[in-house]
């Protein structure tokens, strides 16, 4: 996959994350460049399935609302209105592993949600201190 | 090399070491059998696939804790009509490294059913048990959680249960100095959880025994029938390592080879190294559970307080459910909350309000334990070894009961609604609504399930055609080849498996050691 195209498909997996954890006016939603950051240190850093279960999960919820009742356009190419009804149809939808790829958005949008440090004192956390990645050698 | 030395990753020539025994997981199990061994003046050395951290290396986030602590970044899944995720680690200290520490004593029912129906009897007796279990208290400073250790959400669930008549009780947890810093998931990041990684394993090294992390055990490796050692390859935990490939090593064991590789590790481990037994990697078990989240009127500030620091028993003869408090780190609730895009932003704006209560069933359900069967997919995909488990309709009707009754111990605390988190169920219920709980499908599909305690596929018994490992501590057929981890264990407990697994595994290695001076 060329830099070009792996940039844009970044930025569509960052929109789509966002639009499963949007901002609300009590706490912030997620943060585009810091999702981007999370997104690479993910594909450096985890197994090769949960890359390809977050690819397909995003795949899932771009070309699913014709399943939703929220249109028959992609969902990043909805109004608001509509893209929160996919969000809510897709994570209540009764086939199953439609909700699953709702689970695996929701895991990884959690995962960079609850480290950002505007959220976590928007909701009165102390910040995470830096990971270690260090272990005994000797 | 010397002995008394920890061994990590590395590359360049390929090694050997000859101890008396070697012990295959540094988990609970393992590490309970290694650190009696070592005191009984055998050389042990203790073979772990995940890497070391000391207190200062333990991640602070939950994404750092699934690439450093936890089984191929948390992806193993049991299988069956829904995928469930496994809560299994994989560093020196196995899952005592992550759990909450609960230290539960073997119900003595459990014990009288290991000797009457597995032929147990002789070598579990209720009294040897309890004398492990007082001793491993002793060394490991389990203590029933203070006041000021309990967290608001643990006071919410005792308060609770107080009012409702119901047994209720403060955890008792291996972390006597615990900080409540809710962050036991993560790797305790004070010390205070007294888990093997900072308690047994450096005293085996300290009495001389060899520790070797970022280890995998390939394969047993046999002489005739008898267990002689262990092969495997460094690996390096990093991912992003690009260099050489680690080194081979090959451990040989003068006396024995222990296997403790978890539940859904040793079976495989065995099937690799050619055991061939009906029973093997079959009769998994665990205690599958779900949640329920309350949402109260004033802070609950559920990341303060012990993980999990109140539990009741009430409901285990019953309806089969232990109730629990847990705590959820900020990044892991999405993922537990129903609903997406504004309706679940809406809910997590109220985290710090929620207390969030578990039913565990003991779960009547059997599942295997398996290798993947084709090349392409080892490592494949539901982790290295594939777990196959289905809760039945009896267990989803437990799960459903306990999820009722602790909606309602919610409104008793205070609640003002209730999350669910069931599919079929309205995403928010007040009051008035709980029966909808009580009406939920039995499909197992319907509902959010986590293992997190797991048991069987190489069970003891005295029937080589229904378990794994004989009342000798021999895995049939074979010599000096013992299995010391929650896969041993023939039937779920209902209660947390730390304390009874550490316990077993003591008295399997104290036996070892005293048939040799025998």
């Amino acid at each position: 996959m060329s830099a070009s195209v792996r940039k844009r498909w970044r930025r569509t997996q960052v929109r789509v994350l966002s639009a499963i954890l949007p901002p609300t006016s009590f706490v912030p939603g997620i943060d585009h460049e810091r999702c981007s950051d999370f997104l690479a240190r993910y594909r450096r850093e985890v197994p090769f399935l949960m890359q390809l279960a977050l690819n397909l999960s995003v795949l899932v919820f771009l070309f699913s609302p014709p399943l939703t009742g929220a249109g028959l356009r992609p969902a990043l190419a909805l109004s608001p209105v509509r893209l929160e009804r996919h969000c809510a149809g897709l994570a209540r939808h009764r086939i199953y592993h439609l909700r699953q790829a709702t689970l695996m958005l929701k895991t990884v949008a959690g995962l960079v949600w609850g480290a950002d440090p505007a959220v976590r004192d928007s909701l009165g956390l102390a910040p995470y201190a830096e990971d270690p990645r260090d272990r005994r050698r000797s | 090399m010397t002995r008394g030395e920890h061994l990590s990753f590395r590359t360049g020539a390929d090694f050997e070491l000859e101890l008396d025994y070697v012990v295959v997981g540094s988990g609970p199990g393992g590490s309970a059998a290694a650190s009696l061994l070592s005191r009984a003046g055998r050389t042990v050395a203790l073979c772990e696939a995940g890497a070391w951290r000391d207190t200062p290396h333990m991640p602070a986030s939950v994404f750092g804790a699934l690439r450093d602590l936890f089984s191929d970044f948390g992806q193993l899944m049991a299988r069956g009509r829904s995928m469930i995720p496994i809560v299994q680690a994989s560093c020196v200290g196995g899952t005592g490294v992550i759990n909450s520490a609960i230290c539960v004593r073997t119900p003595e029912s459990v014990l009288e059913g290991w000797g009457t129906d597995h032929g147990l009897g002789d070598f579990l007796t209720p009294a040897a048990v309890e004398r492990a279990q007082t001793e491993i208290e002793a060394e490991l400073d389990v203590a029933a959680m203070g006041d000021g250790q309990l967290g608001r959400h643990d006071r919410l669930l005792l308060e609770a249960l107080a009012m409702t008549d119901r047994e209720a009780h403060p955890t008792s947890r291996n972390a006597r100095d615990c900080r409540g810093s809710g962050a036991c998931l993560q790797g305790c990041p004070t010390g205070a959880k007294r888990s093997a990684n900072l308690t047994w394993v450096p005293e085996v090294l300290t009495a001389g025994g060899c520790v070797l992390s970022c280890a995998p055990v390939a394969r047993v490796v046999f002489e005739g029938e008898r267990a002689v050692g262990v092969r495997g390859r460094f690996q390096n935990p990093d991912r992003t390592y690009r260099g050489p490939r680690g080194a081979a090593f090959r451990v040989r064991a003068r006396r024995g080879v222990l296997v403790a590789g978890s539940a859904t590790g040793s079976a495989p481990l065995l099937a690799r190294s050619g055991v061939r037994l009906p029973a093997l990697g079959k009769g998994f078990r665990a205690h599958p559970g779900s949640g329920v989240i309350g949402i109260y009127p004033e802070r609950v500030d559920p990341l303060i307080g012990t993980t999990q620091g109140a539990s009741s028993i009430h409901h285990s003869d019953d309806l089969g459910i232990k109730l629990e408090s847990l705590t959820l780190p900020l990044d892991l609730l999405p993922g537990r909350l129903s609903g997406a895009g504004a309706t679940l932003a809406r809910s997590l704006a109220e985290s710090s309000h929620m207390a969030m209560w578990v039913a565990a069933v003991n779960a009547e359900a059997q599942g295997s334990v398996r290798c993947a069967r084709l090349p392409t997919f080892r490592g494949g995909p539901y982790g290295k070894n594939i777990v196959s488990y289905q809760p039945t309709k009896k267990d989803v009707a437990r799960l459903r009961a306990g999820c009722a009754t602790l909606a309602r111990l919610h409104f008793e605390a205070g609640a003002t609604r209730v999350l669910p988190g069931i599919h079929g169920v309205p995403v928010e219920l007040d009051r008035d609504r709980v029966h909808l709980i009580e009406e939920a499908p039995l499909d197992n599909r319907a509902w959010t399930w986590i293992l997190s305690h797991l048991f069987g596929t190489c069970a003891l018994g005295d029937d080589p055609a229904r378990s794994v490992v004989g009342p000798d501590l021999h895995v049939h057929g074979r010599r000096a080849l013992h299995v010391v981890d929650a896969s041993c264990l023939p039937t779920t407990l209902g209660v947390n498996p730390q304390h009874t697994i550490q316990a077993v595994a003591r008295l399997t290695a104290e036996r070892l050691a005293n048939c040799e001076a025998a």
